[in-house]
């Protein structure tokens, strides 16, 4: 490893590269801590925006009209309005409304951190979009499958838990990896509210060590290889689900 | 054609732009007389150094500055506004010839840009901080959420010394106060003049804290040419000038008119000069 | 269906009459482009923010300028920015007309040559859609900020000026570009390879071909996906920003900071940007929607 660092150290010399991300023990622990939030981030948004998404869509075809209303409102207001423009309103606007904590050092904090906040903004954000998703999943199941299952004694709930929802999945698949990624990609936005993930880390250590290009490519190496690991991680998903003679 | 004759051909032709670019470079101060305007780069969201009047305009104590450089010239100025994250580039881009924008003097910015000797300014860092908090030292910042500007060359110190974790870095001030207000962090780090200047002008917003003075070293403040242009006649023109200001005072009389008093360091360098 | 199409044709000449029972499923599709009942929702709720927003200026505390006349004194700068420049909504309109026209030249050439006969062409072309499309936009905003020259010397003595805001539209027309050649693509693909058998049979040349066959058909078919992207890049404009540029996100901040970031301003003044934004892409989103119904291909 030190001849490596030694090496990475050489090339800023020798070369003028600065891959001092690599070599320098400060800089590469900022860099992979922020990696390392993103993740995180994006793991929670995502796992909290499909819970949206399938809610969302069970909640649209409710019986009661003030129930769809409300769930409309929240589509058409989440998916008209900028991201970044959510983030700020609920981490500016928002937070001081909500009752501040006390900390152990005499001041007065916020309940939520600016990871929670962005987190929600994100999971809100793309939740819209899922709730769309998953029901244009539901409407493509064929009515003659619930009627079936109706006919079998099924209720409700039994049918969309065990009929529709099932192959609704399986539908929706290659829409949900397009909306997951997109979510991936929207977790940079969240340096715009102090959130240290890998954007705001790589600004600090170009803004410390003049380093622009070689930071831009280490990360656009991250960010599409995280995309990648993700679209492959989908697409196995979808292989482990195939059924037999559906859809193929 | 053939490959050598073609080859020699292309070595010629990139000698001979190199050559010419070389001189296209050579006299700064000759094509900024020729344009008849002079591009400087300054801040318009740092009171009282560059901020923006109600009419628009940017004003301020490096807007001044700026403005005398123009009269010695006798060409007209151009205010560039810029901010921490663009204000090397725009230099080494040649989008601006000069750049007086609250810039603090480190090894890599010198090897970036031509940074002008003497040096104009000096400011030290201070936190406002929450009273409640009762923060004396830097010591006291111990594994505390403190705010910052992002890209600000004191991040670190603070990070790595004092808190022992990340900074909450904003890119600007508004958001930086949003958040010390609402109680996501302890305290904001920032140049210590301004938050004097912030404190005093809007007593009643800030009741609840006070301006703590961090132990880091100021760091002096330095005016930027173009890297190539350090040792040419427009680099000494704008050394001279800085001396000049020095020793005539212009620069004491001109914090005393933005910010009401003075710092100890300009009046040491004014001393000096004499 | 109970209405039996027209013809076979790749597009539908009129939208099939709708049977009672409602073949669209759970939601109707829109009849008009403006449906009023969620702007009313959101007008209502914005209004109740401002009317909490006005009762605690008015009572409590020193008598400050109420909430609904500091919305007025700033609207006019947050819409058209500074004196003298473009900024505020304005320039967001703006990028988004222009990033979107760079984008969509770029992205059809792109496509094109997704599908190409030369192996190294295509995928060239494949990589670099897939760079773009899969890069985070900031990320590609920042990169073409940070990195493009401030002006171009063109050869011949003529320069080309590019200010902050030009180099934010490049910024955001790349991923534009990234993702339109993927519709393009789409659409090309779509074409029923009847098509180009008929036109190779009748001696069109592969350029001849594309330009009066295969594109004119594919043009329907991109327009809803074509729409949805220019409603995503308008919401993506705000991200300029963030990198300094005067639009009206920055400047809704500035005016804030500028009334000493009260606190009842907070949420009113927010709302007010997210309602201008969504004044101006719901009837887009809801127009995008009537086409793809329009539009629908018969399979």
């Amino acid at each position: 490893m030190e001849s490596l660092a030694e090496w990475l150290r050489s090339l800023y010399t020798d070369y003028g590269i600065n891959l001092v991300q690599f070599y320098d023990e400060f800089e590469r622990a900022r860099l992979l801590r922020g990696m390392w939030i993103t993740i995180k981030l994006s793991v929670v948004s995502i796992a909290a925006s499909i819970v949206i998404g399938i809610i969302g869509a069970w909640l649209q075809t409710s019986n009661y009209r003030v129930l769809r209303s409300v769930t409309q409102g929240y589509i058409q207001f989440f998916r008209n309005t900028p991201p970044l423009v959510q983030m700020y309103f609920f981490y500016f606007a928002l937070s001081p409304l909500l009752p501040r904590v006390a900390t152990d050092y005499g001041t007065q904090q916020p309940l939520l951190s600016s990871f929670a906040w962005a987190a929600i903004s994100l999971s809100f954000f793309a939740g819209a979009f899922n709730v769309e998703i998953f029901r244009s999943g539901i409407e493509a199941v064929p009515r003659t499958m619930t009627e079936a299952a109706s006919a079998l004694g099924y209720t409700q709930m039994q049918v969309y838990r065990y009929v529709v929802f099932p192959l609704a999945l399986r539908i929706v698949i290659p829409a949900l990896t397009n909306n997951v990624v997109n979510l991936l990609k929207t977790t940079t936005l969240a340096y715009a509210i102090a959130v240290p993930e890998t954007l705001f880390m790589a600004s600090q250590i170009w803004s410390d060590r003049v380093n622009v290009l070689e930071m831009m490519i280490t990360l656009f190496v991250f960010y599409i290889g995280l995309v990648g690991l993700l679209v492959w991680a989908m697409d196995r998903w979808e292989k482990s689900l195939r059924i037999p003679g559906y859809g193929q | 054609m053939t490959y050598k004759s073609a080859l020699k051909i292309l070595l010629v032709a990139a000698a001979t732009l190199g050559w010419l670019t070389g001189l296209a470079r050579a006299d700064t101060i000759e094509d900024i007389k020729k344009k008849g305007t002079l591009v400087v780069g300054v801040k318009a969201d740092y009171p009282p150094y560059g901020m923006r009047d109600p009419s628009g305009e940017i004003v301020g104590m490096e807007v001044d500055m700026a403005k005398d450089v123009a009269q010695r010239l006798g060409v007209k100025l151009q205010l560039e506004p810029v901010v921490a994250s663009n204000r090397m580039q725009f230099l080494q881009q040649g989008k601006t010839d000069l750049m007086i924008a609250t810039m603090s003097v480190n090894d890599e910015r010198k090897k970036a840009v031509g940074i002008v000797e003497p040096y104009y300014y000096a400011g030290g860092v201070a936190l406002l901080a929450a009273k409640s908090a009762k923060i004396k030292t830097g010591a006291d910042l111990k594994g505390k959420p403190v705010c910052a500007i992002q890209g600000a060359f004191y991040n670190n110190e603070i990070s790595s010394k004092m808190t022992g974790q990340d900074l909450i870095a904003f890119k600007g001030v508004p958001e930086n106060e949003q958040a010390l207000q609402n109680g996501q962090c302890v305290g904001f780090a920032y140049d210590d003049v301004l938050l004097i200047y912030t404190k005093k002008a809007n007593a009643d917003k800030w009741k609840d804290f006070e301006v703590v003075q961090l132990d880091i070293a100021p760091l002096p403040w330095g005016i930027a040419v173009k890297s190539e242009d350090k040792d040419t006649p427009w680099g000494k023109f704008m050394s001279d000038i800085v001396t000049d200001w020095h020793k005539k005072g212009t620069l004491v009389a001109l914090e005393k008119k933005w910010l009401g008093e003075n710092t100890q360091w300009l009046i040491d360098a004014n001393a000096k000069a004499k | 269906m109970t209405a039996k199409p027209l013809a076979v044709l790749p597009v539908m000449a009129r939208p099939p009459a709708r049977s009672a029972a409602g073949d669209w499923g759970l939601w109707d599709a829109p009849k008009r482009i403006f449906t009023p009942r969620v702007l009313y929702g959101l007008l209502l709720a914005f209004g109740l923010c401002v009317l909490a927003g006005e009762a605690y200026a008015q009572f409590g505390g020193q008598p400050r300028l109420g909430v609904l006349a500091t919305m007025q004194k700033w609207l006019p700068l947050i819409l058209f920015g500074p004196p003298g420049e473009i900024g505020g909504f304005t320039l967001n309109i703006l990028v988004s007309f222009l990033t979107m026209a760079i984008g969509t030249v770029t992205g059809v050439v792109l496509g094109v040559m997704q599908v190409s006969q030369g192996l190294i062409v295509r995928r060239i072309a494949w990589a670099v859609t897939q760079f773009f499309r899969n890069s985070p936009w900031l990320v590609l905003l920042f990169f073409a900020i940070l990195l493009l020259p401030y002006r171009i010397q063109l050869p011949g003595g003529f320069v080309v000026p590019f200010p902050d805001w030009i180099k934010a539209v490049v910024g955001l027309a790349l991923p534009i570009m990234g993702n339109i050649s993927e519709v393009t693509r789409g659409a090309i693909n779509s074409i029923p390879t009847g098509q180009w058998e008929s036109s190779e049979s009748l001696a069109f040349s592969r350029a001849q071909t594309f330009r009066l066959i295969i594109l004119p058909q594919c043009l329907k078919r991109m327009l809803p996906p074509w729409m949805n992207w220019y409603a995503i890049l308008t919401m993506a404009t705000t991200l300029i920003s963030i990198v300094g540029v005067s639009d009206s996100m920055t400047l809704t901040q500035q005016a804030l900071a500028a009334e000493g970031g009260r606190g009842e301003l907070l949420i009113p003044m927010y709302l007010l940007l997210l309602l201008l934004f969504f004044i101006y892409c719901y009837p887009i989103a809801r127009w995008t929607q009537v086409l793809e119904r329009r539009f629908a291909i018969i399979t």
